[in-house]
């Protein structure tokens, strides 16, 4: 936290490389919370890259006394609610974007089995988070992936703590019935298997 | 199906008793609805961060030199246009002073300097009825309006220093 003060005052002075001290330490957060938020991983570099530049467009209004986490994870939630908001009339697949961001399963895990289980289920619940409002969503991704406070989360989203208390709510109700849906599809679609049958 | 107390018990994450924890295994075997929600609940509670490619700061690091030298380029364009536009109007309205002074430059040279004399003059008479009405004012108006008027001055200044300072504060939601 000493040295994160101190690169960013050097920043905020014009040291570039005092800078890129701060993009290498928060570079996972930040791409991390564009990922969840877009949901393909073109879109998450280009949008955590861009985060970086505002931040650093912006240094100078960045006050010393709040959280540089919390600030720049604004930038970015903000940065991907206004990409999203773009988007939203142009055609956009859930299934298309589960296809071709498949996470890396853990080699090192004790049981390989019990892992691909979690994958799948990282994997279902971020078909899930698609399917969200972006606020709603930003304001997921902060409290469960980055762990962030609900006063956090009002700061950055620019919301009220009973505002964002009520959203976290609602998007796990919203999570919840799009995890039964999609359970119910997975049963179906077993069901309809002819491999699946125990006769073969 | 009623979901009530159980759907309170997993929004929001309510420490349970062990009674209460057996009441919610009942209840969560006979309803789909609220086993999504816990199984949501344990998802979130697992969730993993996911890694950008390596190379991530370099490839920041040249986007950040491109903009800057994007930024650059834009400058000197824009300082360039507005030289050029600048000087092409200084000549467009000056164009008329230029053509007679081509035409008789003892003329022009003559009107310059009667034009000079007379802003002389006048700037000379300005400052001389200055003095006399600076030596006069004083005694016709009362210390108390000089006492008014600088506390009006001043409240008025230290209004606008506020206001100035209110309305530019900077946001700092993001």
């Amino acid at each position: 936290m000493i040295d994160e003060m101190a690169w960013v005052q050097q920043a905020q002075k014009g040291d570039d490389e005092a800078f890129t001290n701060l993009v290498e330490m928060y570079q996972k957060p930040v791409y991390n919370l564009c990922y969840r938020m877009l949901g393909e991983p073109e879109g998450a570099e280009d949008a955590a890259q861009e985060t970086f530049l505002k931040a650093y467009q912006n240094l100078a209004r960045y006050d010393v006394e709040r959280s540089f986490a919390t600030w720049l994870l604004a930038i970015a939630a903000h940065h991907c609610i206004d990409k999203l908001r773009r988007k939203r009339f142009s055609s956009f697949s859930i299934d298309e974007d589960e296809e071709g961001q498949t996470e890396i399963p853990d080699r090192s895990a004790p049981d390989p089995e019990t892992e691909t289980v979690h994958q799948q289920t990282r994997e279902r619940l971020q078909g899930c988070l698609q399917s969200l409002d972006p606020t709603d969503r930003a304001a997921v991704v902060m409290r469960y992936w980055q762990d962030c406070s609900e006063v956090e989360i009002a700061q950055a989203l620019k919301l009220t703590v009973p505002a964002v208390k009520s959203r976290l709510h609602r998007a796990r109700r919203a999570l919840a019935d799009l995890w039964e849906e999609k359970e119910e599809k997975s049963h179906m679609h077993h069901e309809r298997k002819p491999y699946g049958s125990p006769a073969f | 199906m009623d979901h009530r107390p159980f759907e309170d018990w997993l929004l929001n994450n309510q420490t349970l008793s062990a009674n209460e924890k057996q009441q919610l295994n009942v209840h969560l075997q006979g309803c789909s609805s609220c086993s999504a929600l816990a199984e949501v609940n344990l998802a979130l509670k697992s969730v993993k961060m996911i890694e950008s490619a390596t190379g991530f700061s370099d490839r920041f690091q040249a986007r950040l030199e491109a903009q800057k030298k994007a930024l650059r380029r834009r400058n000197f364009w824009g300082l360039l246009v507005l030289t050029f536009s600048v000087l092409s109007g200084l000549v467009w309205i000056s164009w008329p002073v230029f053509k007679s002074l081509i035409q008789s430059p003892v003329d022009w040279l003559a009107a310059c300097l009667s034009t000079a004399v007379s802003i002389w003059a006048s700037i000379e008479a300005l400052f001389q009825g200055g003095r006399v009405i600076l030596k006069v004012l004083p005694g016709f108006i009362p210390v108390y309006v000089w006492i008014v008027v600088l506390l009006i001055a001043g409240g008025w200044s230290l209004l606008w220093v506020f206001s100035l300072i209110k309305f530019t504060k900077i946001s700092q939601g993001a």
